[in-house]
């Protein structure tokens, strides 16, 4: 028993002076979700940050210096985010700070880094709340989740017209917002909200809702749903042949390749907001989604492509920044303006968010088994399918 | 009511007699364990995450169909259940300890190391088995054209029920009618009596385990169908178990299925009348009830309807 | 000295501070703390009085909830959440008790489970108090520094210590360990069982919501899903108690070292990479099937283990 202790501490004593043995390299660690309910977002964005990582020293690194990357399993648990945070901050002196995936671990170690006035930069968090506490050493790339679904209010505006949307939404932060932006965009569409009814993520069984939603004859259901709700609800919505005009999803869930591939031709005809396709024409984009699916089998969701780019924004921020300290850094990152395979990325001030990177957000749509970028016009891979047919008429 | 208001209630209602096989299946397994040991299996939806994976596995290697793979699984998950309660259950329960609970942390520690492990072999994707009958489902419009209203009656989700409805005759038989069954039944009333009596103790509890985990088993092999698949799901469905347990009675199998039909109907009706946002509150309500003022759970009123009293 | 290790102990807590520690080891040296206190709260009940709670989430989130609505809602300092969790919780305590305290063992323990299932979705979707799953959040915390939330949670943390001993020194003491024995046995000696076993219930869930406010001051940000956890709240908290041993004064203490300070080390091994939980499930599993009564309570047992080893 006393040895296995021995060499346990051996071993975690090793690893740290281990983790110091060469002071030419840049060490970044990034914490992120690798266990628990959120871990296959934390594991597809450690996959696209070591993607990305590896090129970068492929073509020297920064500044001559090699990336290392290492990463910390928060477990999706705030405090322990926060653990890792103060760490990297006071024991390891990492200058800036990548990472975290929940928008609930994102608050913590925002706060942190604003305490300690270390650069913060956020890849996938939406809640919209963290870019509007006026941190000056926050930063966001993704797009808050009030904007999440422009392209599908867009898509609603110009296409479809619909007199009456039903909004259905699982129990969590950003489904909650994701929900709260759609009433508000409904309303300048003018378009009636039949109903707006919340679901515990994970559920078995939404036939119950489902029934009510075909009951109330919306010409649009909208879901908001992290993850697998997304198939669950689909499967069920064609079983009980709940017809609408148009079924649209709000990110995650619905982008994700896992949605078809669980909910089959169910998922066929489905819109969904996102904030990235595969196809989308920004350069490097394709090489990134085609190297992704080589490497791990199938295409990366928007996650990964953000975690992607965010490494080459924290490159071109660490190349203009005279010396790496936590306010030069937080300068550069403030003056960023690049294109990268995520889009063009600038982070600005307005509509009450700071430091907050405003893009365009796509919409696609299932068609014959694959995900294709239908909207805006100038994004679109395929034209998109509109009107839809009813579900009798499909088999 | 309107037809529309009656299709909306037909339908819950059916949606929730299915749930309820569902979920009667997924507690039977605890009831017995519980029953005959009154201890809190934690790990109890870890172990049918474990026999979600053969199934996946089996499918995806050998397009073995998830309702063929119950009978790879749940022997599997039979032996994986003994292994546990001989080497690591069985130990704890034999110490004098404060508080009997101790053994909490055991099961805790268990389904942390079956789900990392899970994590480790097959990353946290999550995963399902695309099957073509996913979505099948009878419609009463088939069936009779004019019909006002319409209603779907989900083709796997009725297999799992029959199959639920199956297992637990299955099991009744077993456990009334068999020497085994009744030496488990002996230990289940009083394991002290039963140990005087000639009974192997803790064979039974071992046995007992083993059947149980294989019930999970089984219930998982007819889940993934339905669900998905990822490492981290045993939590809420352990939950679920735990409520059927208390509902239908602890150690009966009638019960539970009775308990999961009631449980399921409740659940539906709460998630359509009231919202689906509050019907976990109502299944946690109806397991606080039933702990309270039906201490035998659905059980106890069916002993007392037999004998007369 | 025996008599004096409780003091000790504390002096030095109060003088660690000083030797310049990392922010970093300063927050798990807080999280360690405020485990105790929790675990400690919960030891009252569980170990000494013999109910075992699964859901003192059920308390810690209540207490949270206090010190975030008073901030959120009233717009005042939610420090003064500590001192309003005590009625708060309370209240909740005496109503959650009237309900489950008639109930015994495993009984006991699946209803206060279900209590804390049924608050965490009550708070989701109240959200006109709570905010629901959106959570509530402290613009700007009261420090930057980490010194004096140490000293919060210590003080909070000594006074738990000292009325848990001074509770079970007392003639309630004897009373909760007579219940935790046999019930009945102490009913049929007169000893109102329920009326102690509110009592025990009252004491360690208010411990408890002071613990959660001082989490909401602390981490300035919770959701119902983060303090009403089952697995990472409720659960953790009677490992805390088990590992380390129930019904010891010490034992909630040795645990929550071994829950946050160890975990927090094999979890930062790099080479492990995600396996380290499977290291700590065995490590748990490995206690308690060598030490059924925690760390404190088979010292005995370890010592001479060791002991051995030492002379051979």
């Amino acid at each position: 028993m006393r040895r296995v202790l021995l060499v346990m501490t051996a071993v975690f004593v090793i690893s740290l002076f281990a983790a110091g043995a060469f002071a030419e390299d840049f060490k970044l660690s990034i914490p992120l979700p690798l266990t628990g309910k959120q871990a296959k977002f934390g594991e597809m964005m450690k996959r696209s940050y070591e993607m990305a990582a590896e090129e970068i020293n492929a073509k020297g690194g920064i500044k001559k210096k090699k990336i290392v990357l290492y990463f910390e399993d928060s477990g999706a648990k705030p405090e322990t985010a926060r653990a890792i945070v103060e760490k990297l901050i006071d024991v390891n002196k990492q200058p800036v700070i990548v990472g975290e995936y929940t928008s609930a671990c994102a608050k913590a170690v925002a706060a942190v880094a604003e305490e300690r006035k270390t650069p913060y930069l956020i890849v996938a968090s939406a809640d919209d709340d963290i870019t509007r506490q006026h941190y000056k050493y926050v930063f966001r790339q993704n797009a808050v989740n009030a904007h999440y679904g422009d392209g599908v209010v867009d898509f609603l505006r110009r296409v479809v017209k619909p007199k009456t949307i039903a909004i259905l939404y699982e129990s969590s932060a950003f489904g909650t917002s994701g929900a709260e932006a759609m009433v508000k965009d409904a309303e300048k569409l003018g378009t009636r909200v039949l109903m707006k009814e919340r679901y515990e993520a994970g559920s078995v069984d939404f036939r119950p809702l489902l029934s009510k939603v075909k009951a109330a004859r919306p010409d649009v259901v909208y879901m908001v749903s992290y993850v697998m709700d997304a198939s669950l609800l689909m499967k069920q919505i064609k079983e009980l042949r709940v017809d609408a005009k148009l079924f649209a999803g709000g990110a995650a869930g619905f982008a994700i390749p896992e949605f078809i591939a669980n909910a089959k031709d169910a998922a066929e005809y489905v819109i969904s907001a996102t904030l990235w396709t595969p196809q989308v024409k920004f350069p490097g984009a394709r090489e990134f989604a085609e190297k992704y699916k080589k490497h791990y089998g199938d295409y990366p969701s928007y996650h990964g492509a953000s975690a992607y780019s965010a490494l080459y924004v924290l490159k071109n921020a660490l190349d203009r920044a005279k010396t790496w300290t936590p306010d030069k850094i937080r300068d550069a990152l403030k003056a960023t303006n690049m294109k990268t395979v995520f889009g063009p990325i600038k982070f600005e001030d307005r509509e009450g968010y700071q430091n907050q990177n405003f893009m365009d957000t796509l919409v696609i749509q299932v068609q014959k088994g694959a995900f294709e970028t239908i909207w805006p016009a100038q994004y679109a891979s395929k034209k998109y399918i509109y009107p839809i047919p009813s579900w009798r008429e499909r088999r | 009511m309107t037809s529309a208001q009656l299709e909306v209630l037909l339908q819950t209602l059916i949606a929730g007699v299915l749930l309820g096989g569902l979920y009667a299946l997924i507690g039977i397994g605890m009831t017995l364990i519980m029953g005959v040991m009154k201890i809190i299996n934690l790990a109890h939806g870890e172990l049918m995450m474990v026999a979600m994976y053969i199934a996946y596995l089996l499918f995806s290697l050998f397009h073995l169909d998830p309702y063929l793979s119950v009978f790879i699984a749940a022997p599997l998950l039979f032996l994986l259940g003994m292994a546990i309660q001989k080497f690591l259950i069985n130990p704890v329960l034999k110490v004098e300890s404060i508080l009997p609970e101790n053994q909490v942390i055991l099961t805790v520690g268990l389904g942390m190391v079956l789900a990392n492990l899970a994590t480790i072999i097959f990353t946290s994707d999550y995963l399902s088995t695309p099957v073509d009958y996913a979505t099948k489902a009878w419609y009463l419009s088939d069936f009779w054209r004019s019909s006002p209203i319409e209603l779907s009656l989900s083709y796997p989700w009725s297999v799992s029920f029959l199959i639920a409805v199956v297992i637990t005759l299955c099991l009744g038989f077993f456990l009334t009618k068999t020497d085994l069954g009744k030496s488990i039944r002996a230990t289940a009333q009083d394991s002290e009596a039963a140990l005087l009596m000639g009974v192997n103790v803790d064979r039974m509890r071992v046995i007992t385990f083993g059947l149980g985990s294989g019930l999970v088993g089984a219930a998982g092999c007819l889940l993934i169908p339905i669900y998905y698949l990822y490492p981290d799901l045993g939590g809420q469905f352990t939950l679920i178990a735990f409520v059927i347990t208390i509902l239908g009675g602890l150690g009966s199998t009638v019960g539970a299925i009775i308990g999961g039909v009631v449980l399921g109907v409740f659940e539906s009706l709460t998630a359509t009348y009231i919202g689906m946002g509050w019907a976990p509150v109502g299944r946690f309500v109806i397991f606080v009830a039933a702990l309270i003022f039906l201490p035998g759970g659905i059980a106890s009123l069916l002993q007392r309807k037999r004998f007369g009293r | 000295m025996k008599r004096y290790l409780p003091l000790m102990v504390l002096m030095l807590l109060v003088l660690l501070p000083l030797a310049g520690l990392s922010t970093y080891a300063m927050h798990i040296l807080i999280l360690v703390i405020m485990w105790s206190v929790i675990g400690m709260a919960w030891n009252l009940l569980g170990g000494y009085c013999g109910q075992v709670s699964f859901g003192h989430a059920a308390f810690f989130g209540v207490g949270a909830y206090t010190s975030g609505i008073l901030y959120q809602k009233l717009g005042i300092s939610a420090w003064w959440g500590i001192p309003l969790s005590i009625i708060v919780v309370a209240a909740f305590a005496l109503v959650i008790g009237f309900i489950c305290l008639r109930l015994r063992g495993p009984f006991f323990a699946l209803a206060t489970l279900a209590v804390g299932v049924i608050l965490r979705v009550s708070a989701e979707n109240l959200t006109g108090l709570t905010q629901g799953d959106l959570g509530i959040m402290i613009r700007t915390r009261t420090w930057v520094g980490k010194t004096w939330y140490f000293y919060i949670i210590l003080a909070l943390a000594a006074v738990t210590f000292f009325l848990v001993r001074k509770t079970i020194d007392s003639k309630l003491g004897y009373y909760f360990v007579a219940i935790r024995e046999d019930q009945d046995a102490a009913e049929s000696l007169g000893i109102p069982a329920t009326l102690y076993k509110s009592i025990a219930l009252c004491i360690s869930g208010v411990l408890t919501g002071m613990a959660g406010a001082f989490y909401m001051n602390y981490m300035g940000y919770i959701d119902p899903k983060v303090v009403f956890a089952l697995h990472d709240i409720s659960i953790v908290t009677i490992m805390v108690v088990m590992v380390g041993g129930a019904a010891t004064y010490w034992g909630p203490i040795i645990g929550s070292v071994i829950m946050v300070l160890l975990a927090e080390l094999i979890r930062s091994i790099p080479v492990l990479g995600v396996a380290y939980q499977t290291l700590f499930g065995i490590l748990l599993i490995v206690i308690i099937i060598f030490l059924p009564n925690g760390i404190a309570g088979d010292w005995p047992k370890l010592k001479r283990l060791f002991g051995l080893r030492g002379a051979s």
